[in-house]
């Protein structure tokens, strides 16, 4: 037994196993977001076609699927899919709300007809509610729990099997 | 019924991995005829069942059977038959069955070309190797099962990421990937089995180096596979980024590199046995750290990490084996012993410098990608490591290799006097000063780029007089033609010497390929109206239009370039701009012209409203074709020193003799 070659040894691998260890689990496509943990903007908005505003404050009382897209984004267009059945099997225990970020309403209106929908569309001028959760792009999707905080974002297309584990964990936090 | 079948064949894989292992190292401690007959063919067995169960995913994935989970995930009936292979090796479960597949396939080769030498290595050597076949079948028994069973069958699948099928290198650049990887395995087992059984004797030098550089050359065209596929789809005009995932592929090769040089000199000189077998260890180690790093995701994803529940499971695997290389070595490394000694100023000298070198190199590229770890682990803020500190490192330790290169089979071996070393080391200096000279006439000003092709020079010159000073020695000695002394000093006699300069060649062009294709290109970005023309250099690039082109996995925008240089024309340049369903970000894809001097690359930025304009990134990238050209040459070269050499009848009857003298001593039946 060599003591130096494996002492040398042990300094060069312990260290570097304990970094490795302590960053399982660590996901570096995640964002922070300075709102997780805090309660989220409010927002009171006309969903698209009009009708009464809808405010977050009115959902409180059970978890919020706030889900920022447009007509313009591709893969909004299969997020979109997963969304309303994830709404329909969720219904009514988690309230899904989509705000529609940079586009046209008539537009809207024809993508929501086409592919149908099972959740209210909200319209946002000027993309002020989407400043205020810090939008970087669509889709971007914030989670939210009955009271009213955020748990946490998803930045992408959600697949039903993510948005049913990210669903859970909301739930967890209340 | 297929997935029950898929699991049998792994547990059966696992089974034969395990009892093998065991069965290796009883036989390793105690010889026996009997018992090193029986670990060759467990290990022969746990090929098949991999391989089998290899066959049946492709079958699986063609017929596609969707019962079979892993074929739920990945396949489809709309995809063309080659995807539905690729799709193999596309995502985490499949490319972990892959990795059995080639593990299987170098085990039950390298046991089968060492069947009958090496009697006191090979058992623990054998037990290695299937003890890393027996995690990697776990992996697939459990953690990740590709043969899961799906109910309901679903009427279709999704496809693999759509990226990989973007262009026909995704389909060539992973397999060489695992068999660069993957085949670190086999120098692995023999340098441990060398320290198990305490000796490392000059005929086992031999092997271990012939099995490192086989899966060395694979990684090295891998690697450069990799960047060639970055350039030519991802569209940011280069083919490195110091990318973890990069990074991943790079360690291994920088310590097998070192351990190739080591080798040579422990073989010729009875030195450094100790530390060849600790770079040949550490080569295994980092690549089984960049398949954690990765998660498998250098397969599964682009660029990027996949999160994987195999984290931790490969974490444990490292952890093993690095405690075990570390064990090993403390407890046998003295019993390597030296049985010559080193000289200085002479090529032993030069092959020192070029270890310590590539150890640099390693360590520097080692840092800077477990870094952001460390700083997340201590502060919990994300950080990355920018390209500015690895080319800042990577640049002069580039160069000096490059020198050395030069310097290293200029010198004699062992000691030298000063006459020697001036005889060879000063001629070369015309070489140095030639290609200095070509690239200050073609505008070459950047200090390190000069100095790069001062050395290129130097190694160039070094190089071919080293490939050509044995073919005039025998033209000169016996009168033979060129072309008769070319294959009996190069190609016959001096096999893996020949190759290895063509690997030098090869390795001189590359570095200065890059050097120059670093520092001496020119980009523009612009935005052009319809029919708008701008000129980079001597070309003049005009957009025409744009059109829109709808798939099932993507929505694409093509635009229209044409191109002119000097008023001829050279047709038109369709960059598009991809839109994955999958993919957040929209993927340019460039349109790329090569030619053997410079290639012209375009991209696209953005297009406004209706294809009315265009913004352009256009670049022009010299000799950016050489690195492709040059891999290809320190392929050869590897491929070269590979070939089995013909024995003369003489040097033959050797190692038969031993072997005889073998069976008899262990009392062989045969």
């Amino acid at each position: 037994m060599n003591p130096k070659v494996l002492a040398a040894g042990l300094l060069a691998v312990l260290p570097l196993l304990a970094v490795l260890f302590l960053n399982l689990g660590r996901d570096p496509h995640a964002i922070e977001s300075p709102l997780i943990g805090r309660s989220a903007p409010p927002f009171a908005l006309t969903p698209a076609g009009g009708g009464p505003a809808v405010s977050l404050e009115s959902l409180r009382g059970r978890p919020v699927v706030v889900n920022f897209w447009a007509t313009w984004c591709v893969p909004c267009f299969q997020e979109h899919a997963v969304l309303v059945q994830g709404a329909q099997a969720l219904a009514p225990g988690v309230q899904f709300v989509g705000i529609v970020y940079e586009d046209e309403e008539p537009r809207v209106l024809q993508f929501l007809e086409q592919r149908g929908s099972t959740y209210p569309s909200l319209m946002d001028p000027e993309a002020k509610t989407a400043i205020a959760y810090g939008v970087a792009g669509v889709p971007e999707t914030y989670f939210i729990d009955a009271a009213g905080s955020v748990v946490t974002k998803y930045v992408g297309p959600l697949d039903s099997r993510l948005l049913a584990a990210l669903v859970r964990k909301t739930r967890g936090g209340t | 019924m297929v997935p029950a079948l898929g699991r049998s064949l792994i547990l059966l894989s696992l089974f034969l991995a395990t009892v093998g292992t065991m069965v290796a190292f009883a036989a390793g401690r105690r010889p026996s005829a009997g018992g090193a007959a029986w670990t060759r063919r467990f290990a022969y067995g746990f090929a098949a069942a991999m391989a089998a169960a290899n066959l049946l995913m492709v079958w699986a994935l063609l017929a596609p059977d969707f019962s079979v989970g892993y074929v739920s995930q990945v396949g489809s009936r709309a995809v063309p038959a080659w995807v539905a292979v690729v799709s193999l090796w596309s995502s985490l479960e499949g490319s972990i069955l892959f990795w059995g597949l080639v593990l299987g396939g170098y085990i039950a080769g390298a046991t089968w070309v060492s069947r009958d030498r090496h009697p006191e290595y090979m058992p623990y050597a054998t037990g290695v190797w299937l003890a890393c076949g027996a995690f990697f079948a776990f992996l697939l028994a459990g953690p990740a099962q590709p043969f899961h069973t799906v109910s309901p069958v679903p009427a279709d699948g999704p496809g693999p990421n759509p990226l990989l099928q973007n262009h026909v290198l995704m389909a060539i650049h992973p397999p060489f990937l695992y068999l660069g990887f993957v085949g670190m395995t086999i120098p692995f087992g023999l340098a441990s089995a060398a320290l198990l059984a305490g000796r490392l004797g000059h005929d086992f030098l031999r092997p271990l180096r012939t099995w490192l550089l086989l899966p060395w050359t694979f990684l090295t065209v891998a690697i450069v596979l990799g960047g060639w596929w970055a350039y030519e789809v991802l569209g940011w005009g280069g083919y490195w980024a110091w990318d973890p995932v990069e990074n991943a592929s790079f360690l291994p090769w920088l310590t097998a590199t070192a351990g190739l040089h080591s080798a040579i000199l422990a073989e010729r000189k009875g030195v450094l046995k100790g530390w060849t077998v600790t770079l040949v260890l550490a080569t295994f180690l980092l690549t089984i750290l960049g398949t954690f790093m990765t998660r498998s995701g250098v397969f599964n994803s682009v660029h990027s990490f996949t999160q994987s529940a195999i984290g931790p499971t490969i974490l444990a695997f490292l952890a093993v084996a690095l405690l075990w290389s570390v064990a090993l070595l403390a407890a046998r490394i003295d019993r390597l012993s030296a049985e010559g000694r080193l000289e200085g100023a002479s090529r032993d000298g030069a092959f020192l410098v070029n270890n310590l070198l590539f150890v640099l190199f390693t360590f520097t590229v080692l840092v800077g990608t477990v870094f952001p770890l460390v700083v997340e682990a201590v502060k919990g803020t994300q950080m990355s490591v920018g390209r500015p500190y690895f080319d800042k490192m990577a640049v002069p330790i580039g160069a000096a290799l490059l020198f050395l290169m030069g310097v290293g089979p200029a010198l004699p071996w062992g000691r030298a006097t000063g006459d020697q070393v001036r005889q060879a080391l000063l001629p070369p200096l015309a070489g140095a000063g030639v290609l200095v000279l070509i690239g200050a006439a073609l505008g070459v000003r950047q200090p390190w780029t000069l100095l790069t092709l001062a050395f290129g020079g130097y190694t160039a010159y070094v190089t071919l007089r080293e490939l050509w000073v044995p073919l005039r020695h025998r033209m000169r000695a016996r009168g033979e033609s060129v072309g008769r002394a070319f294959v009996e000093a190069e190609l016959r006699r001096g096999k893996r010497r020949f190759g290895s300069y063509i690997v030098h060649a090869g390795a001189a062009v590359v570095i200065v390929a890059i050097a120059v294709s670093s520092t001496m290109g020119s980009s523009i970005e612009v935005q052009l109206g319809r029919g708008e023309s701008v000129q980079l250099g001597r070309y003049t690039l005009t957009y025409l239009g744009s059109e829109d082109v709808a798939e099932p996995h993507r929505q694409s925008l093509v635009a229209s370039v044409a191109v002119k240089r000097g008023g001829r024309d050279l047709g038109t340049l369709k960059p598009r701009m991809n839109q994955y369903e999958t993919q957040r970000e929209p993927i340019g894809t460039p349109a790329v012209r090569t030619s053997l001097t410079e290639d012209l690359y375009l991209s696209i930025m953005n297009v406004g409203p209706g294809g009315e304009s265009l913004g352009l990134l256009a670049m022009v990238n010299p000799m950016v074709g050489w690195i492709w050209i040059a891999t290809g040459v320190m392929a050869l070269g590897g491929l070269i020193a590979l070939a089995p050499r013909r024995r003369s009848p003489a040097a033959a009857a050797v190692p038969a003799g031993e072997a005889r003298g073998y069976r008899a001593a262990v009392g062989s039946t045969r």
